[in-house]
């Protein structure tokens, strides 16, 4: 019965934190700080998964939060890389030559 | 409850208040710092050690069993997923940034960047020396 609460404890600690982290992508002014928000959200998803997992008696719901680990990363990565192409095609749009020797950052090997 | 349970209970509330603070002092920073670089500082501290903390004490809380293997590696999962992630992300910052100059010293080549740490070693070798001297005696 103690575990329940400590677990209700934690779970309400962590949606506050999720809040806080959703105003920061809100607020955030460039993309990486909403890219990093959003990380920082999954990674207390994941801690939230994993203490519904016990609190429910449930084993499987730690593949969930496993499954979910990959996708963010996955997510966070892509984006990334998406973002980083869409700013060099915006920027060699109006010039297309003279380019060439500055694109040293975004030529695929991260 | 016996003992050993208390102690179990103890222990593992223990590493999850550990991982709370942490996650905190992770959103706290990020609401502290002015900008991207600086936060991704404290960004990727919560992703390491953080989670860490807290899944550490729920495989304390549910014993040896298959369910705290999937934690740990869960665990071992973001010990290599995070850096890539927060790498990625000071890329991004950096090749989308217009004025990047104007938050942060950049160095076009490594050439520059050694000739400038050499010289500020070799202006700071004197008064190292002082000290090193003051500490022996």
């Amino acid at each position: 019965m103690i575990y329940h609460y400590v677990y209700i404890t934690v779970l309400l600690i962590l949606a506050v934190m999720l809040f806080a982290c959703l105003i920061r992508a809100i607020k955030g002014p460039r993309i990486a700080d909403r890219l990093m928000a959003v990380n920082m959200m999954g990674t207390m998803v994941m801690v939230m998964i994993s203490v519904l997992a016990l609190m429910l008696n449930e084993g499987y719901l730690v593949d969930v939060g496993l499954v979910y680990a990959m996708i963010s990363f996955l997510a966070v990565v892509i984006l990334s890389k998406v973002y980083i192409g869409i700013y060099e095609e915006g920027r060699q749009a109006p010039q297309d030559q003279d380019s060439e020797d500055e694109g040293g950052m975004s030529d695929g090997s991260f | 409850m016996g003992v050993f349970d208390w102690i179990r209970l103890i222990a593992g509330s223990a590493f999850l208040v550990c991982g709370l603070v942490i996650f905190f002092t992770e959103i706290f920073g990020v609401f502290h710092f002015r900008y991207a670089l600086n936060r991704m500082h404290a960004a990727a501290m919560g992703d390491t050690l953080g989670i860490a903390s807290c899944l550490i004490g729920l495989i304390i809380f549910s014993g040896i069993n298959f369910t705290s293997l999937k934690l740990l590696l869960i665990i071992a999962f973001l010990w290599f997923a995070s850096p890539v992630s927060s790498h990625v992300l000071s890329r991004l910052e950096v090749a989308t940034n217009e004025n990047l100059e104007s938050y942060c010293r950049v160095y076009t080549d490594l050439k520059s960047l050694e000739a400038e740490l050499i010289s500020d070693a070799k202006a700071k070798q004197p008064d190292r020396d002082t000290r090193t001297k003051g500490g022996a005696l």
